[in-house]
């Protein structure tokens, strides 16, 4: 991928982290254009969860430079500058965390009209679009619990729209799920990027990345060993060690989940 | 009198149970006590919100992992569980009272009543309990669920308000009316400062009347009835927040 100043809105350089004596990044340099989609792939514990954190500020490096969309994210000191900009990069985790005693409309406005001050008019107006473009139209009113891990994923989506985020990032957002509904949160994670959605994927799942991702990285105990074209990195001679991760992977679509591990 | 011939009927039926409510038939007793079952109404109607405030208060400082803020409050609420809370309110009335009455050069400048110390003591006694029962229910809601809304962009205190509060606010509740029932029963500690309530007014007309049994019936049923309401309002709130396929 050649990248330049201009078109990056995610930066990072030399970002380096540790929790306590472990150091989990070890000097990132990863650079993402606007409209562009990026799979991270990597074993389990390699880091990509503590990068994707490291974007939307939920936890600082100790040392790095990181730019998301015209902010130098480590230079913020205060938390409600992170906050600012946590509102502008929207993140879906693997467990999906509705708030459990909102309805699914509620859980989609409730942000909107708490936090950006939109009017509910308004927030609602665009619940119902967004609930339309996962196709859940029909679950406005149920409440989580009542949902499938699919279904719950999908609203977590839209939940993460509402806030009209400038990129997003999905965390393994298909681990958690029953192999049945691995499909449907994929369209509409593919339907989003079709649309021109910035989005920074960790994902073990493998075809998907290939199919969807402008990039792939491939990370290795806090390090990037390897970036490219999906054809470069899945069907590429070069890195052994990438062929037999997602060699392992692949075997059997089962496995896609238990390869992750504890 | 429609009301007098009531009083005269019931007076005169009770009278022949061997029951002694003569009293009910004059005008100043009569009013000492009905007085009484107001200020004990009044009492609880103040104290449960009060209690309620302060006790999401509290829980907010013992969950805000800020020592300035939890240390004081855990002192306050170790101390508070701790000791009677008779204790509690002698201390205050007899102490705290008479030094802000110096503060403010003589008791006749002190605005605070030995009502205004019973709701203060009470309703933070209660609080402190409430602040348990709901601190243990904001730990109990799932780190990763926390880090979604600061995701989304919450703040602290809007994750507090808006997704902890009322989760701990469901799972604390069976604890919470428990809380209040024991408030309801509380409010006669006022007695021991001279708060005109409905024991206190009740040892005022027995004194005179030697009807300690009539009134301690009554004294009786009334409380049973305010905390059959208390529990009542409780189970109505439970199942109105309720939520379908949580299991809390
Ligand atoms: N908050 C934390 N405190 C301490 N260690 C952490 C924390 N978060 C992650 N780690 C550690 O950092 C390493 C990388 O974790 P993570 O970024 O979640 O990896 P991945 O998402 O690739 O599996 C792991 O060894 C994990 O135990
Ligand atoms: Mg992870």
């Amino acid at each position: 991928m050649t990248t330049n100043a201009d078109t990056a809105i995610v930066r990072l350089e030399d970002v380096r982290l540790a929790f306590g004596q472990t150091e989990v990044l070890k000097g990132i340099d990863l650079a993402i254009n606007k409209g562009d989609a990026v799979s991270i792939i990597g074993p389990s514990g390699s880091g990509k969860s503590t990068l994707l954190r490291c974007i939307n500020a939920l936890v600082t490096p100790q040392s790095g430079r990181i730019t998301v969309a015209g902010t130098r994210v480590d230079q913020l000191t205060r938390e409600s500058e992170r906050i600012a900009l946590r509102k502008r990069v929207g993140i879906v985790f693997q467990q999906y965390n509705l708030f459990p005693h909102l309805t699914v409309l509620e859980n989609i406005v409730l942000a909107p009209t708490r936090i950006l001050g939109v009017a509910r008019q308004e927030a609602e107006k665009l619940a119902r679009e967004l609930l339309e473009k996962v196709r859940l139209s029909d679950k406005a009113n149920a409440f989580p619990g009542q949902l499938s891990g699919g279904q719950q994923q999908r609203v977590a989506i839209a939940r993460a729209l509402a806030m009209k985020p400038e990129l997003v990032l999905f965390d393994e957002v298909t681990s958690a799920l029953d192999p049945e509904t691995v499909g449907e949160v994929l369209w509409v994670i593919r339907d989003l990027i079709r649309d021109g959605m910035t989005s920074i994927l960790v994902t073990h799942e493998m075809r998907f990345a290939e199919e969807i991702s402008d990039t792939v990285v491939f990370t290795e105990n806090g390090r990037i060993v390897a970036q490219g074209s999906p054809r470069e990195i899945f069907h590429g001679n070069d890195n052994a060690r990438i062929r037999q991760f997602v060699g392992g992977l692949s075997g059997a679509r089962g496995s896609v989940r238990d390869g992750e591990g504890i | 009198m429609q009301n007098g011939t009531l009083t005269e009927l019931f007076v005169r039926w009770t009278g022949k149970l061997g029951l002694n409510y003569e009293f009910l038939a004059t005008g100043y007793e009569a009013q000492i006590w009905r007085d009484g079952f107001v200020t004990t109404i009044y009492l609880v109607l103040l104290l449960i919100p009060v209690s309620l405030l302060f006790g999401v208060l509290f829980a907010a400082c013992l969950t805000s992992g800020k020592p300035w803020l939890l240390a004081p409050v855990r002192a306050f609420v170790e101390i508070t569980r701790n000791t009677p809370t008779l204790v509690q309110l002698m201390f205050s009335f007899l102490a705290l009272n008479t030094f802000v009455s110096n503060l403010l050069g003589g008791a006749q400048h002190n605005p605070l009543t030995p009502f205004f110390w019973v709701v203060a003591v009470v309703g933070l006694h209660v609080a402190a309990l409430h602040a348990e029962a709901l601190r243990a229910g904001i730990e109990a809601v799932p780190a990763s669920l926390v880090e979604a809304a600061r995701g989304i962009g919450f703040s602290r205190l809007e994750i507090l308000r808006y997704v902890e509060v009322p989760l701990a606010f469901r799972t604390s509740l069976p604890a919470i009316v428990n809380n209040l029932i024991n408030l309801v029963k509380l409010t006669t500690v006022g007695n021991a400062i001279a708060v005109s309530e409905i024991t206190y007014a009740s040892i005022m007309v027995w004194t005179q009347r030697d009807n300690v049994v009539e009134l301690m019936l009554v004294i009786l049923a009334f409380f049973s009835l305010l905390n059959f309401i208390v529990a009542r309002i409780g189970k109505w709130v439970e199942r109105r927040l309720a939520v379908p396929g949580y299991g809390i």
